[in-house]
């Protein structure tokens, strides 16, 4: 799906967070149109993670404004902006290990439950793998076995906007283009995308727009196709 | 043999109790993330409950009602204590929950030791007892409140794993258990299952605070902290929040109590079952059903 420019979907402004008297995010102001991929990138402790923690409501920032479909979203709850659309995948996937391949999908179809069924087989349509596998205990599935689950979980909810901590980590190189082919297809969908990543090589390939965040301040954005090329970026991300 | 037969079957009765008390206890450890001490004593309070009503208006039917209701109350009453320590920031402080619980226990005996019945023991009018034989066969005698302790135990049993283990709700519940941030991220409502999850606890305290009372006819001020203690123990010794293992842990704690009574005089039951519960520990320190390692 072509993304919509003109219609903006996710809205961050002057956003402040803090851990105690750590700036974890300082200013930090982002768009996301409808149907676009959108890379964060960032080293170690640079504040991507907080970044999407805040817009999922689990952390609460201490200045500016997170604007979700027109309404100010930064004080509810993540039942609440779960609810509402957004669906966040962490680094560990977020997937229950001592509950069933299927009492996970009925659990990220929590707010849904009537729906089960159509979403069910959305779900199994796209991932079969899960479905051998539906009454297995998930914490007994393979690494890349739960990240499939992972995804899978994040579809049964009423996302629009799927964010993703790190999709990329700990997975062998065939199975990162995977991921992101997974990425893609699912924004193909219909899916707006607001990625993480490290891996600045893979996911420039896949991504739109791309923020760069240094010490939780946004110090570069643009297109993908503009910015892979921008001499900061080659500096520090791909080492020439 | 038929006295053993007799008194096994009065331990099952006693032991079903247990059983219930742990599951409740069990549900608070894994969904609340509090060790509940006060739990038993909350179900003593609501025999004083029911024992009051029963006074007051001779009428079963409301002191069933009564008791349940009040039992709920006081659970809700307490939530927001424990709401208070587990949602400040920072990981979930499970001792300082036990503490509180220690308080509200406490709280609980000088009420009843000071303020009811003069602080003597209470006893129940003999036809709530339902001491009244339902079957013998020579010297084995079931009475209908032994029997009605079994079979709604086995109910209330049944239902709150149906619950636990097929249910949305339960689900939610057993995700909480495992992992209460990853619950919150996945857009369970924790804030309100919390509160659902001690309006069951109530609801459970409130069936036994009944079956209780109807089993042993009598209580004290000095009887939640008996069987809060054995409760903690069964807990302990199955393995903190295995639901299962507290099923049959608890029966048979009920069962070996009763026959040590029969054997031993009564004062030694206690002494007995702890020294008992003391042996499983060295050899299983993390109890019979956990897993005995790290992970959890
Ligand atoms: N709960 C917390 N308490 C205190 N400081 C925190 C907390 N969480 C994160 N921080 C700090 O906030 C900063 C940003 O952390 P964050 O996890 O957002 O980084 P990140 O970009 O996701 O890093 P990584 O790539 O390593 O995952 C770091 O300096 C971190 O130490
Ligand atoms: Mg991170």
């Amino acid at each position: 799906m072509a993304p919509n420019r003109e219609k903006i979907i996710l809205k961050i402004e002057n956003m402040t967070v803090r851990y105690g008297p750590i700036f974890a995010l300082k200013k930090v102001n982002l768009k996301i149109a409808q149907g676009e991929i959108v890379v964060l990138i960032g080293s170690n402790g640079a504040g991507k993670s907080t970044l999407l923690k805040s817009i999922i409501g689990l952390e609460k920032p201490t200045e500016g404004h997170i604007i979700y479909q027109e309404k100010e979203i930064s004080l509810w709850g993540p039942d609440h902006i779960t609810r509402f659309g957004i669906f966040l995948i962490p680094e560990d996937g977020g997937i229950f290990r001592t509950l069933t391949v299927e009492e996970n999908l009925q659990l990220g179809a929590y707010h849904f439950f009537s729906q089960y069924q159509e979403r069910i087989e959305v779900v199994i349509k796209l991932f079969p793998v899960l479905k051998e596998r539906l009454k297995q205990v998930a914490g007994t599935l393979s690494g890349g076995e739960q990240r499939v689950l992972a995804f899978g979980k994040a579809l049964m909810s009423n996302s629009r906007i799927l964010m993703l901590d790190e999709p990329s980590i700990g997975l062998s190189p065939k199975y990162i283009v995977q991921i992101f082919e997974t990425i893609q297809a699912l924004n193909q969908r219909g899916y707006t995308i607001l990625l993480a990543e490290q891996n600045v090589i893979q996911a420039s390939k896949y991504a739109n727009r791309i923020y760069v965040l240094e010490n939780g301040q946004i110090v570069l954005n643009g297109n993908a196709s503009d910015l892979r090329n921008h001499p900061r970026i080659k500096e520090a991300y791909f080492g020439s | 043999m038929k006295v053993i037969i007799a008194q096994i079957i009065n331990g099952i009765a006693l032991g079903s109790i247990y059983v219930l008390l742990v599951t409740g206890f069990n549900l608070m450890f894994l969904v609340g993330k509090i060790i509940h001490f006060a739990y038993p004593y909350i179900v003593v309070i609501s025999m004083y409950a029911c024992w009051g009503l029963l006074k007051l208006t001779n009428n079963p039917l409301i002191a069933v009602f009564g008791t349940i209701i009040s039992s709920i109350l006081l659970h809700i009453m307490v939530e927001p204590l424990f709401r208070h320590i587990n949602t400040r920031k920072g990981p979930i402080d499970i001792n300082s929950s036990f503490i509180v619980s220690l308080g509200i226990a406490l709280i609980l005996t000088e009420i009843m030791s000071h303020q009811l019945n003069y602080g003597f023991p209470i006893a129940f009018p003999l036809n709530w007892m339902s001491s009244s034989i339902f079957l013998e066969i020579n010297l084995i005698r079931i009475s209908t409140g032994q029997l009605y302790t079994l079979l709604v135990s086995i109910l209330i049993a049944l239902a709150l794993f149906i619950l636990i283990y097929q249910t949305q709700l339960g689900r939610a519940f057993r995700a909480i258990a495992e992992n209460i941030s990853k619950a919150r991220l996945q857009g369970i409502p924790i804030l309100r299952l919390n509160l659902l999850l001690y309006g069951i606890a109530g609801l459970l305290g409130g069936i036994i605070a009944l079956l209780f009372s109807m089993l042993i006819g009598s209580a004290s001020p000095w009887l939640g902290e008996y069987i809060a203690l054995k409760v903690l123990a069964v807990a302990i010794v199955a393995g903190l929040g295995n639901m299962k293992g507290g099923l049959i842990c608890g029966l048979v704690l009920g069962i070996v109590e009763s026959l040590i009574i029969h054997f031993l005089p009564g004062s030694w039951s206690n002494a007995l079952a702890f020294l008992m519960m003391l042996f499983v520990i060295l050899i299983r320190p993390r109890g019979i059903f956990n897993k005995n390692s790290i992970e959890s």
